[in-house]
């Protein structure tokens, strides 16, 4: 006497069939399939080794050498931020001060101007 | 370089061992020979390359989530299609059937137990294909896949919830169906 529940039973029957069915798919399908397995292998085969063919290399290489130029030229071309050298404390002064640059410019002119200036004094002090 | 040679045989076995299942179900679901193929591969190509790597045991879920995505992308399609074609007043052509499906086993000596087994099996599959696409699916991935509530719910991206209503509506359907054929 079979005492399995009857969903049980229709559950096998069901499987059995579909399982019958999915043995009998026919060649055509049967080879589509196997072909569909071993593209789908070989992708990942691809995935794998990609990375170690030549043309990946001098892919990967060109660009390495295309960004150690660029980095090169940016170096150079770049206005430089070194520090600059205060030789003298009057040089740092002019650098430094907000006044106007022609002062400095007619610097000769203004010291003749002020040798006049202490010679027409009678104490030489100025005026 | 052995361990890869490994994973590749692993992974050929794995596949070898499901596509005849994930075909049918793709099948079931398109009704159509050359699309059921073109979704089966498209899974195995989605599969190798983005799951390939993830734990052998989670191999089959992944798998027949991705061919389940895959379906319903198709279904979308094929609606969008069906309704352009109906506005432009055409019906969308359909494949013919496989032509070696029909021929008989010829591994069965008894004919008429083989007539039988064929005419029942024919008559489930025609049953499966027209229950609504989410029963389908939960009913093939719980009874004949053999996955428990909770892969099924995420193979389906759904609850658990989801999955038993489906799944009980499926065999409840079927049953009658099966049932009415042989009386």
């Amino acid at each position: 006497m079979n005492t399995k529940d009857p969903e049980k039973l229709f559950l096998e029957k069901v499987q059995h069939l579909l399982d019958q069915g999915a043995k009998n798919l026919g060649s055509r399908t049967e080879r589509r399939l196997e072909e569909a397995r071993l593209d789908a292998l070989s992708a990942v085969e691809g995935k794998r080794s990609g990375f170690f063919l030549p043309r990946r290399w001098v892919l990967a290489g060109s660009f390495a050498m295309a960004t150690l130029v660029a980095a090169a030229l940016f170096f150079l071309l770049s206005p430089s931020t070194e520090t600059l050298p205060a030789g003298d404390l009057d040089e740092l002064e002019i650098i430094t001060s907000r006044e106007r640059l022609d002062i400095y410019q007619n610097l000769d002119f203004y010291r003749w101007l002020g040798s006049k200036e202490n010679r027409m004094r009678p104490n030489g002090k100025g005026l | 370089m052995d361990s890869a040679l490994e994973s590749t045989e692993m992974l050929n076995r794995f596949l070898a061992e499901v596509e005849r299942r994930a075909f049918q179900m793709a099948k079931f679901a398109t009704g159509h020979r050359d699309e059921a193929l073109d979704l089966v591969q498209e899974a195995m190509l989605r599969f190798v390359r983005h799951y390939s790597v993830r734990p052998r045991q989670e191999w089959n879920v992944l798998f027949y989530r991705i061919l389940r995505s895959r379906i319903t992308d198709w279904y979308r399609r094929t609606f969008v299609r069906r309704k352009i074609l109906a506005w432009l007043g055409r019906s969308g052509e359909e494949d013919p059937e496989d032509p070696l499906q029909s021929l008989p086993d010829t591994v069965n000596p008894n004919p008429s137990d083989q007539v039988l087994r064929h005419e029942e099996r024919g008559v489930l599959e025609k049953a499966i294909r027209a229950l609504p696409l989410r029963q389908q699916q939960a009913f093939l991935l719980r009874a004949w896949e053999g996955m428990d509530l909770k892969q099924t719910a995420f193979a389906m991206k759904c609850s658990e919830g989801s999955v038993k209503t489906h799944y009980f509506r499926a065999v409840h359907t079927l049953r009658g169906l099966l049932e009415g054929h042989r009386s």
